[in-house]
């Protein structure tokens, strides 16, 4: 490693900054922060650090950065801070393509110029395309749009080597060669640094509202849930949240959340059968700047309280089983809020509570393989993090990951033991 | 690179069944090639393994031996993906055709590899629900070659591909172990493996298993057929579609070649015009309704000389038969044919079709084209009559002479039959050496051997990203079918 320089490589160099508190993950402040400003600097600074084995952690708006394990000394944090342009939006073929550093929000403002969006959503304001694509992570409309790895159609990596290299293309239909983009959806920066990435885009809904169905009981919430999913519409959103903080004193614990987004003259239509179908619920819709309010707070409502929050699937059939384990939770005394997509089996777990309560639910969560899979820790205290394994087993995916992470990453110095290979 | 000798075999016959393992030369016939019969390839042995246990005790035996195999579904594929490796095994996996679980509750069923694309659909429509990726030949594909390839269909751009619908495998890795895998839809954490196995083209890995998710029937199907004078204006249509934010289940464009064969082989009685537009919306009934009258006045407007709505599902499934049928029919109009996929983004549609046109009235050859307007994938149909010297090469020179310009316009060399044998000698033209480099090394970390399925996606000649170290000759230079420059 070099000391802290203005410039890596000399004056022409990416820019590079040392690193302070504020660049902190889980308490290790990196030595320094580069900046660069070009797919050529990324992959520079990576080949220098590969040759000079320095730790690297790529970061993007840095709203998910202390997902993972703890870090080992950090020797360098890079932010994609400065490679934030929308780089291309080619409106009538629908696709656009956006630097690694482009905020969400901000690419999604451009588009809207043209009617059309990218359906990626982040309850963290000031998320990245390349945080977004690299965590895989998504929202709500998942239901609709899928994960941001079902719209990636196209990638530009660089390598720890310091090569630049693409898969993918700007067409949304190409099985040309392997789709890199895949690998680097959920591997958390530990195989290559995201430099820019294409997708596939959608048109803005003409119209959307929002039925929010109240239930007092869990079973009453599936009966919905079922016959929601068993009729032939087709909601943007079928989302469930089962929390006691939502009507502290009342009956009414849980809600399903449907959005709809169609044509004006249809939306009523499909609002009007939703209501009907989820039968003895209380219900509201929401539209227009109410209806983006909801789901604002819905998105944030996991995140804002304290607590450790964990993702986990199960199979959509055994909803009421989640939800008896939720309420078998809370009655042993630990505070448990979920919120997920219903008919898909995803949900995100808030537990709060002391370092042990917290891991406790963690461990009984794994033992019940029988109801879940995938239990990874997203949000946790570093004491916390530091006893147990946040990404739990991979399973076969495990070897087969390592020798995909040593391929292209041989050093082994991108996110070096944090991420999930 | 091993050697398939009596020994090979015979510990082949100790866990197959005896009249599982063949090696006559006429049955082996069947297995030369697959749906591209210019590729064709005499492969040493072929097993049909009846379970996953033979599959991971077949794989193991070649990986011990270090004998390239390649695994088989219904030889439907059109890219040579499954061409016998020269001196090689094949694994067929039509026996694997059990539906293993059908979980309406869950929406998803589990199938072995051999079980055909239609199938699922027919096991899990009583209930009300469907299998979306539907290529054209999903009648005879088998779920296994869908994986491999990735396969789309006409309604993916509405739906996505296999690798949208796919939550997990089994398969036998190319070192014999049999793992599961999840994918990114099911939530698995870390690198979505199964997202870049899914399209590998059988050279990662063999599927013995596959749980794929299953869609609701929509409420609604609306279908159009919209003639044309010219094929500009069947596309200035699906770009007024496009414009006016509506996304088609399908949208797809048939040219005057193509109508002739379809009218002689299937009959689907297509009005008479230069080109034909499909166009089918699917969903609620209210909101298909509106855009569907939407879609309608804008097909009129970009000047089509006749509009037929599908009045009912046997119109629909006439309209249907006429495009799925175009490739089947080309034999009516053509001794022989070749089949290319190439993509370009939508808008350059118009610009490619016009070189393609200038290139049939240069080459002699006609070429029909069938294509998925929506999502800028063509499909030409390039015809000649191998009984003429010279036109079987011309043909696939033509070919190469379209991808070219495909990938000029941005595009791609394939949208949904896979590189296979056939064009990964056209991979330098989209990807760097860096690029297809990279692509090998995730490669290598499967399948460190290089038996499964080499010689595929990835161009030969140059040898991009063997193994790093000291000259080892590649299968294809030892065939005598690749040299080193």
């Amino acid at each position: 490693m070099t000391d802290s320089h203005t410039r890596r490589g000399g004056p022409s160099g990416p820019p590079e900054i040392q690193g302070t508190a504020s660049d902190a993950i889980d308490g290790v402040v990196p030595r320094v922060v580069a900046q660069p400003e070009s797919a050529e600097d990324v992959a520079a600074i990576l080949a220098s650090a590969s040759q000079e084995r320095a730790a690297v952690v790529i970061r993007g708006g840095g709203t998910k950065l202390a997902w993972g394990r703890t870090p080992s000394p950090i020797d360098i944090v890079l932010s994609t801070k400065r490679l934030d342009k929308l780089v291309a939006h080619e409106y009538a073929d629908l696709t656009a393509t956006a630097q690694a550093g482009a905020r969400i929000d901000d690419v999604n403002r451009e588009l809207a110029r043209h009617g059309q969006w990218l359906p990626i959503e982040s309850p963290f304001e000031g998320a990245t395309i390349g945080g977004a694509v690299a965590t895989n992570d998504s929202g709500p409309l998942r239901h609709r749009y899928g994960t941001p790895r079902d719209l990636l159609i196209g990638i530009r990596l660089a390598l720890t080597d310091g090569r630049l290299i693409k898969s993918g293309g700007n067409v949304v239909k190409n099985v040309a060669g392997y789709d890199l983009g895949k690998l680097m959806s959920g591997s958390f920066g530990s195989l290559a640094a995201i430099v820019s990435a294409t997708f596939k885009l959608t048109p803005l809904p003409a119209a959307s509202s929002t039925l929010i169905a109240t239930f007092d009981n869990a079973a009453g919430l599936v009966a919905a849930l079922s016959a929601i999913t068993g009729s032939q519409l087709e909601a943007s959103t079928c989302e469930v949240h089962a929390s006691a903080l939502l009507s502290p004193g009342k009956a009414g614990h849980y809600r399903l959340l449907l959005k709809f987004e169609s044509t004006p003259g249809a939306l009523n239509a499909h609002v009007q059968k939703a209501r009907a179908l989820v039968d003895g619920a209380q219900c509201d819709v929401v539209a227009a700047a109410t209806e983006s309010d909801t789901w604002r707070d819905h998105g944030r409502a996991l995140w804002t309280p304290p607590g450790m929050v964990v993702k986990a699937a199960w199979l959509p059939a055994s909803l009421g089983s989640v939800l008896a384990f939720v309420g078998e939770m809370r009655e042993h005394g630990t505070d448990m809020e979920l919120s997920g997509r219903a008919a898909l089996g995803s949900g995100l777990f808030r537990i709060n509570g002391d370092a042990s309560t917290q891991r406790a639910a963690v461990e009984r969560m794994r033992s019940r393989s029988d109801l879940f899979r995938h239990v990874v820790v997203l949000r946790a205290s570093t004491e916390l993090k530091q006893t147990i394994d946040v990404w739990g087993s991979l399973g076969d995916a495990a070897t087969l990951g390592a020798a995909v992470k040593h391929a292209l990453d041989p050093q082994g110095i991108l996110n070096a033991g944090r991420g999930p290979v | 690179m091993g050697v398939v000798d009596e020994h090979f075999i015979a510990e082949l016959r100790r866990f197959s069944g005896h009249h599982d393992v063949l090696t006559d030369p006429l049955e082996l016939l069947t297995y030369e090639c697959d749906g591209l019969p210019h590729l064709h390839q005499k492969p040493a042995v072929v097993v049909l393994p009846s379970s996953a246990d033979q599959v991971q005790a077949i794989v193991r035996l070649c990986h011990q031996h270090e004998v390239p195999f390649v695994a088989r579904g219904h030889g439907s594929g059109l890219s040579g993906g499954a061409l016998p490796i020269p001196g090689g095994v094949v694994i067929g996996l039509s026996r694997l055709n059990r539906v293993l679980d059908v979980d309406i509750p869950n929406r998803r069923v589990t199938v072995e590899p051999g079980v055909t694309n239609l199938e699922i659909t027919r096991q899990v429509a009583p209930h009300g629900f469907y299998y979306a990726p539907d290529p054209s030949s999903q009648q005879v594909c088998s779920i296994g070659g869908n994986v491999a390839e990735n396969s789309g269909g006409a309604h993916c751009l509405k739906y996505g591909f296999t690798v949208h619908h796919v939550l997990g495998i089994e398969a036998v890795l190319p070192n014999g172990d049999l793992v599961r895998l999840d994918s990114a839809i099911a939530d698995a954490p870390g690198p979505d493996l199964l997202g870049v196995l899914i399209g590998s083209e059988g050279t990662l890995a063999v599927v013995t298993k596959v749980i794929v998710r299953i869609l609701r029937r929509p409420e609604s199907v609306q279908t159009l057929l919209a003639a044309y004078d010219s094929i500009s204006a069947a596309g200035l249509a699906v770009s007024e579609i496009i414009a006016a934010g509506i996304i088609p289940a399908a949208v797809e464009i048939m040219d005057s070649l193509s109508i002739e064969a379809v009218e002689a082989a299937v009959h689907p009685n297509f009005p008479p015009a230069d080109s034909i537009l499909i166009v089918e919306l699917d969903g609620p009934v209210a909101e298909v309704r509106e855009q569907f009258a939407e879609v309608e006045a804008i097909c009129r407007r970009a000047g089509a000389t006749t509009v037929e709505v599908a009045q009912d599902e046997a119109h629909r499934a006439r309209i249907w038969k006429g495009r799925k049928g175009a490739f089947a029919s080309m034999g009516r109009v053509t001794p022989n044919y070749y089949v290319q996929d190439g993509v370009v983004p939508r808008t350059k549609l118009p610009e490619v079709l016009e070189r393609i046109r200038q290139l049939e009235a240069r080459c002699g050859l006609r070429i029909g084209n069938v294509f998925h307007a929506g999502d800028g994938n063509l499909h030409p149909l390039i015809c000649y009559d191998e009984k003429i010297p010279g036109q079987s090469a011309l043909a696939a020179e033509v070919g190469g002479e379209i991808l070219s310009y495909c990938v000029e316009a941005g595009g791609s060399i394939t949208g949904e039959h896979g590189v296979g044998a056939d064009k990964a000698e056209y991979m330098p033209r989209m990807f760097s050496a860096d690029d297809i480099d990279v692509m090998q090394l995730v490669r290598r970390a499967f399948d460190p051997k290089g038996i499964c399925n080499p010689g595929k996606i990835f161009p030969t000649p140059r040898l991009c990203g063997e193994v790093p170290g000291p000259y080892r000759a590649h299968p294809m230079e030892k065939a005598g079918l690749g040299e080193r420059f």
